[in-house]
């Protein structure tokens, strides 16, 4: 037998292997994507836009970007206080404290949703006292941004944890041996070294927060133009067979969807060796 | 000068849960990490089992373990390790290609495997249903053969595939890429065909990544909701999923009920869990060795 | 500045990395601490400087226990094993950077800190290229910006973590005697941590040398080479056999060869003798000496090895200018130690 054979496939099983694998992924990928689009334009131009301006649809947009906001924000100043205290100091139950960090993405999400039902809800822990204060929230905006965070609640830290772990300490040591304080250490020696990996991470944690679906409907109570999000929103249409709006709607977070793979892509080329890439 | 040392001067390591370090920001950032981490997850999670502990032995048994629960169960876990099995074989076929071979449009391919991440899982429902519907463009090509798809359990499966195929390429492929060339080459060298060199030397030196690729799969798809719900056509006794009774529930606002049912599934995750640590130790074991 | 260290003891776990440590470096000395890995030399800097805490102990700066006084105000220019130079940062930039995280009452302006770097960057020899990124420099360039930058702060004392172990040799060499020439010119108190003997023996004023936690002996190059206080300072520095021996009254018996003059004295009893490849005399077979058989003869250029073995099968390294003529393996020989250094077993 040859050398050649024994390292590598013959060319018929080399071009078996890649159609299959592309086959596969046309069948379960590409074309669910592609659909999304065709169902959009199925009845042509002016009933997707008819979709999209709708007020309902509107108010949803901005609910969603509203819950992003508040989200990923809290959720970085979480990853990056998480990964700084993990990676540049030693202590016990470490290795405990990160499995708990990434427990949100082994729970279900409607059991994500369902957890705030239980403390914030009518017949929860604190439901009693939110109704004599007259404050909402379950079936409200405080619940659903609750029910975001807790879904997104891993990804800065666990993009930035194995980063930073990777990087040490040395280049703080040196920057405090040069007089530097802790926050000047911070902002022009470690932020600058995380850069890419925290926006990596942030990108991702934007793409969960603006799609979640599951967590976000047990809390959101459906109102229309008050309490949906834009993947609820898609939800209300389709059940009401209004296919044409519901797809429409679908194609903006299908859009976000494929900017945050070109930007991911773009990321993991340009900086790999600044990047922790394996999260999930 | 003096060579006494001042003992009272004399900076001591805490003996306590922290090794002192002139790292700073300790305190900042530890509280601020234990705070949200209580106060977003670890507190309302532990009301699931506070609420369930309530309910007494009994009620938990009657609602958990109910005639539709066990059926749905059934269902969410049987799917889940169908759809995880077949992300197995072509997640592994998608990560040999993308690591072995060049062809054109490749980085477009790998960018693609992550879609199901970054795709929202209502879009993901409403376009696999679309599809797979009797008049979409999979399903109507179906139909003649008999085969039903759409509303149906295998409906679960189309979706549980769907979100799960990058979670084992993800895993497999680094560690394929790790597998440089020398160990193949030392194998042929030492007279192995091609088969031998994958049987022997390449097949068990990715099998614990595989495994964690299919158990990170796994643990995902029996909690998944967004995207099964739209084509699984929610039969109860046939195709209604875990996740989607414990809304069902809520809806009714048989709250008891919902949580006893999260807590059959959160006891299952930690189980998954805890196996999913345990094969990614092996897998780092096996690829320091 | 007269640096001190008393008493430092550091425990990492169950490690013990310090035990009982005291050294002092006068002013304007340049000091090696020389061990293997493991030795505690790394830790005992890193003390010094304030980035690890001992479990005991106090660090003096002039008789001042710095011990308690953060990094940060100890006014120490500490050298990086990997530089640590920030990578998105200029050279100049890296340079200036203490500069310029200095309280805004302290800080220089714009100008004065340009002077400045510009000043270090040409003591360092690198003044063309402050605008360069670290990832543009070769690794003993890197080497040299880690040094203006940790000089920029006029720091009290230098304290260098095997400021040479990721160059190559030649490069090593030439650092090596640029750097001895920018503390002779700067006058600073300097400490540095190496495992390389070489390095430590040309470079030091004095040699700490460690082991295990501790300080083996700290003396001149020359009397830590040719005085070695213990086993272990004779083992580590320059090339030794090491061959089983019993002493008797100060004097020390080799495979029934008894030599006098021994230097350490020893107890008696059983012990193990050091004698350096090149401090044997080889005669011809029936003279008075350790009796062995030349097993491989190589030459190397004008010096001849020899790889012997005694009757008892230890075996022993000659090196010699001349070896007798015609010798071939198998050969009977005679080895007449010159300079022997005993220690109790």
């Amino acid at each position: 037998m040859s050398r050649s054979t024994s390292t590598t496939e013959p060319g018929w099983m080399r071009w078996l292997l890649i159609a299959l694998a592309l086959g596969f992924l046309l069948l379960n990928l590409a074309l669910p994507l592609a659909a999304v689009f065709f169902e959009a334009f199925r009845k042509g131009w002016d009933a997707y836009v008819a979709g999209i301006i709708e007020p309902d649809a509107i108010a949803a947009m901005k609910l969603t970007l509203l819950v992003a906001a508040i989200a990923v924000p809290v959720n970085i100043v979480f990853g990056i206080s998480a990964a700084w205290a993990i990676t540049k100091f030693e202590f016990r139950f470490k290795s405990l404290l990160i499995t708990l960090i990434d427990l949100p993405f082994s729970v279900s999400p409607v059991v994500s949703g369902l957890v705030y039902v239980l403390v914030f809800g009518l017949q929860g822990w604190l439901g009693p006292w939110l109704r004599e204060h007259d404050v909402q929230i379950i079936f409200a905006v405080p619940g659903i941004v609750l029910a975001t965070m807790f879904v997104t609640f891993p990804f800065v830290a666990r993009e930035l944890i194995p980063l930073m772990q990777e990087q040490g300490r040395e280049d703080e040591e040196a920057a405090i041996s040069l007089g530097a304080n802790g926050w000047q250490t911070f902002t022009r020696v470690t932020l600058p070294n995380i850069r890419w990996g925290l926006l990596y991470g942030v990108l991702l944690c934007n793409a969960r927060a603006m799609g979640e679906f599951g967590a976000v409907s047990v809390v959101s109570g459906h109102i229309r133009g008050l309490t949906n999000t834009m993947p609820l929103h898609i939800e209300i249409l389709y059940n009401e067979y209004n296919f044409v709006a519901a797809f429409a709607v679908a194609t903006l977070l299908a859009g976000l969807a494929l900017v945050t793979l070109a930007l991911k892509t773009l990321l993991e080329w340009r900086y790999r060796d600044q990047l922790h890439v394996g999260g999930h | 000068m003096t060579t006494v040392a001042l003992p009272a001067a004399t900076p001591r390591a805490r003996r306590g849960l922290v090794e002192r370090s002139i790292m700073p920001g300790f305190g900042l950032t530890m509280g601020f990490t234990v705070f949200y981490l209580s106060v977003i997850v670890l507190i309302p999670l532990s009301a699931v089992f506070i609420t369930t502990a309530g309910m007494g032995f009994d009620g938990f048994v009657e609602v958990a373990l109910s005639q539709r629960a066990l059926y749905a169960y059934r269902l969410s876990f049987g799917a889940a390790a169908i759809a995880a099995s077949i992300n197995a074989v072509f997640g592994l076929v998608v990560a040999w290609v993308l690591v072995r071979y060049e062809f054109p449009g490749k980085r477009l391919v790998n960018a693609l495997v992550d879609l199901p991440f970054a795709l929202p899982t209502a879009v993901a429902g409403i376009a696999l249903t679309a599809l797979y519907a009797p008049n979409g463009w999979i399903g109507a090509w179906l139909a003649p053969h008999g085969i039903k798809v759409a509303f149906q359990p295998l409906g679960v499966v189309v979706a549980l595939t769907f979100i799960g195929l990058p979670f084992v390429v993800r895993t497999v492929e680094p560690v394929l890429a790790d597998l440089g060339p020398e160990v193949e080459e030392a194998a042929a060298s030492l007279g192995a065909g091609r088969w031998q060199t994958f049987a022997r030397v390449i097949w068990p030196a990715i099998l614990p990544a595989l495994a964690t690729g299919f158990a990170l799969a796994f643990a995902r798809a029996v909690g998944e909701y967004g995207s099964v719900i739209f084509i699984a056509g929610n039969m109860p006794y046939k195709s209604e999923i875990a996740p989607l009774l414990i809304v069902m529930q809520l809806e009714q606002y048989n709250i008891p009920g919902a949580t006893a049912i999260a807590a059959t599934m959160l006891i299952a995750s930690f189980v998954l869990l805890f196996a999913i640590n345990l094969l990614q130790g092996w897998s780092r074991r096996r690829m320091a060795a | 500045m007269t640096v001190s260290a008393h008493n430092i003891v550091k425990h990492f776990g169950a490690f013990t990395a310090l035990d009982d440590v005291s050294l002092e470096a006068q002013p304007g000395e340049f000091l090696a601490l020389l061990g293997p890995s493991g030795s505690g030399k790394t830790t005992l800097l890193r003390i010094m400087a304030g980035l690890e805490f001992p479990d005991s102990g106090s660090i003096c700066f002039d008789g001042v226990d710095v011990s308690t006084r953060p990094t940060r105000e100890r006014a120490v220019g500490f050298v990086f094993q990997h530089y640590a130079l920030f990578r998105h940062m200029t050279v100049a930039e890296n340079v200036g950077f203490g500069l310029t995280v200095k309280p805004r009452a302290e800080r220089p302006d714009a100008a004065a800190i340009r002077t400045r770097v510009n000043e270090l960057l040409s003591l360092v020899q690198l003044g063309h290229l402050g605008d360069r990124y670290p990832s543009q420099l070769s690794g003993g360039q890197r080497q040299r910006v880690a040094l203006a930058r940790a000089l920029a702060v006029n720091p009290n004392i230098l304290l260098l973590d095997e400021p040479f172990g990721a160059l190559d040799a030649k490069v090593r060499k030439d650092l090596r005697r640029w750097l001895r020439e920018v503390h002779q010119t700067m006058k600073l108190t300097s400490v540095f941590v190496t495992h390389d003997q070489e390095e430590a023996l040309d470079l030091a004023d004095r040699v700490v040398v460690m082991n295990h936690g501790v300080i083996e002996q700290v003396d001149t190059p020359d009397a830590v080479y040719n005085r070695p206080a213990s086993a272990f300072v004779c083992d580590f520095l320059g090339n030794a056999n090491k061959l089983d021996c019993t002493i008797t009254g100060g004097a020390i018996e080799i495979g029934g060869h008894r030599i006098e003059n021994t230097a350490p004295p020893a107890a008696d009893g059983r012990g193990i003798a050091f004698i350096r490849p090149h401090e044997f005399d080889v005669a011809a077979d029936g003279q008075p000496g350790v009796a062995v058989t030349l097993r491989r003869l190589t030459r190397t250029g004008p010096m001849a090895a020899l790889d012997c073995q005694t009757s008892a099968g230890a075996l022993i390294e000659v090196t010699t200018l001349e070896p007798p003529a015609g010798l071939l393996p198998g050969a009977a020989l005679t080895l007449v130690p010159r300079r022997v250094r005993a220690y109790a077993a």
